[in-house]
């Protein structure tokens, strides 16, 4: 690798969860080093991790210290080291294409019966908070092939849905699937502002509006909410309200739904149904902020493991040196 | 020679950007009806008549404007007249299921096929359906897993690609002689800038099917 193809190199500190870099052109490859392990000479710490375009999606090579010396080993984030598999690493995105190219499908074992369903699973990577992912179980067809944001991840054992559900699935989910979609909203789509599935709306003045997948809108946007009958507070379809932004979640609209219907989710024994939908429409305020804006881009996920070393974005408070490079020419067999 | 060549595929190159472009802006922002009328036992299922009612009632109590003119009936064989429609954007992958669905008039049996568009395939009752093969995909997000197919059902006027800056698209020319001493290669590229955008949510509705 000549010097000049780099493309775009860098220096973070880790908070210890995925780091998404954002590049200027297309890439090939791309190392990161780590500085905070390199200068140490910790036992099962990796320092170097190295990836290129004909490895697996996730995948990467990995230099860790086998031993407390500055000798050198190498891995691959499959193999992994120091009997742990499956170290998450590098995850090339294109959100131009990332709703086109979900990833591959990962086994679940089962999912609770709750407004925050928890599903287990052995295969968390590359999950962080905040990434979006789609689940198709043998009884929570009333939300298969939904896109949730999700949060609370235990490392290969579990992960939660974020947003509360206005209801429970109605059944404890058997084995299925789950898929990952985006690392975050981002991502998710590229034009912004885009639709979302409602989770819940408060019968309360004004009414609150909780979405699967994180809305990233912003105050003074207007919406206008879509309630098919499936889902009950009919009373609600079609209105035009008002943005007040409350979390990352949640939203608030200048709509009294006081006396409206008890929003619901459907049950399972409503499939097939068109769920609840907030459409963005436009901007109630001076600063346009609500214009459809294209916010795609190429980038990096650099995966970590939380607090094991292992995977490039590394543990909190670790310092990351990056380069991505892009290849003059690739000889594949 | 080469330079036209160059320029008529750059040229099918941009429109077929804008196409998908466009195709994004209304799968991320237009409002959507599942189909529920079939028996494919998926949400949604595959694209039935009832289907089609829904969404060209919801658009004709959104009072959008249709954007075809009625072909009106000849005294020939095998021919039915088609309503003033509404257009329907979609994939190449549903027109077998079209096919199937009742009421529908391929475009070789519309009374006059001359008015039929090159990317047309039929209509079923106010909706006439033009397809591509970069209509709108959502791969395993149907309930079981199986692909979902977008079909953006517009009204006339329902969204727009706006210039930027007050240019469109430029054609960019840069000789040989500034590619280096010897002036080996010359350059050929386009660049737009413009946005697409839904003018009325009210006027497009993402009706959303599986295949049978």
């Amino acid at each position: 690798m000549a010097d000049n193809t780099i493309i775009q190199q860098g220096l973070f500190t880790s908070t210890g969860v995925n780091k998404t870099i954002v590049l200027r052109s297309d890439v090939d490859w791309m190392m990161t080093w780590n500085l905070t392990t390199i200068a140490g000479a910790t036992q099962w710490d990796s320092i170097r991790h190295y990836w290129q375009r004909e490895l697996p999606f996730g995948d990467h090579v990995i230099d860790y210290h086998a031993a407390a010396t500055q000798a050198v080993s190498t891995t691959t984030g499959v193999a992994g080291f120091n009997g742990v598999a499956n170290r998450p690493g590098f995850y090339l995105i294109d959100s131009s294409t990332v709703n086109s190219t979900p990833g591959a499908a990962v086994a679940v074992a089962a999912g609770t019966n709750a407004t925050q369903p928890v599903y287990s699973t052995a295969n968390t990577s590359p999950l962080a908070a905040g990434a979006i992912v789609r689940v198709t179980t043998a009884t929570h067809n009333n939300i298969n092939g939904l896109d949730f944001t999700v949060d609370t991840i235990v490392a290969n054992t579990s992960f939660r849905l974020a947003n509360t559900l206005a209801t429970a699935p109605g059944g404890v989910a058997g084995a299925g699937f789950w898929r990952y979609i985006a690392p975050d909203v981002a991502t998710y789509n590229m034009f912004y502002p885009s639709k979302r599935v409602i989770a819940n709306i408060t019968a309360a003045n004004p009414a609150v509006v909780t979405t699967l997948v994180d809305h990233g809108y912003t105050t003074g946007q207007v919406v206008r909410i879509m309630v098919p009958a499936a889902c009950g507070m009919t009373q609600m379809n079609g209105l035009l309200g008002t943005v007040t932004n409350l979390t990352a979640a949640t939203f608030s609209i200048n709509i009294d739904s006081t006396l409206f219907t008890a929003f619901n989710f459907p049950l399972p024994a409503a499939v097939p149904f068109t769920p609840a939908e907030v459409i963005p429409v436009g901007d109630g305020n001076a600063v346009l902020t609500g214009a459809t804006v294209n916010q795609g881009y190429l980038g990096i996920v650099l995966a970590s493991a939380g607090a094991v070393s292992g995977s490039p974005a590394g543990v909190n408070n670790d310092v990351i040196k990056w380069v991505a490079g892009k290849s003059f020419n690739t000889f594949l067999p | 020679m080469v330079l036209n060549e160059c320029a008529s595929r750059l040229g099918v190159s941009l429109r077929q950007t804008e196409d998908q472009l466009t195709r994004d802006m209304l799968a991320a922002t237009a409002s959507f009806i599942n189909c529920l009328g079939g028996i494919n036992g998926d949400n949604p299922t595959e694209i039935t008549r009832a289907d089609v009612d829904g969404v060209v009632r919801e658009l004709l109590n959104n009072n959008a404007y249709t954007i075809m003119d009625n072909i009106e009936g000849e005294n020939k064989f095998g021919t039915a007249p088609v309503r003033d429609a509404y257009f329907a954007l979609c994939s190449t992958k549903l027109t077998g299921n079209l096919d199937a669905v009742g009421g529908f008039i391929h475009k070789n049996q519309y009374p006059a096929p001359m008015n039929a568009l090159r990317s047309e395939w039929g209509a079923i009752g106010n909706l006439r359906f033009l397809v591509s093969s970069i209509g709108s995909v959502v791969p395993n997000s149907s309930a079981l897993m199986a692909d979902v197919y977008n079909i953006f059902c517009v009204g006339m006027e329902a969204f727009a690609a706006i210039e930027q800056d007050g240019y469109s698209a430029q054609f960019i020319y840069r000789p040989p002689i500034y590619d280096g001493p010897l002036a080996l290669n010359a350059s050929v590229g386009y660049k737009f800038a413009e946005v697409p955008r839904i003018t009325n949510d009210l006027w497009v509705i993402n009706l959303r099917s599986t295949l049978v």
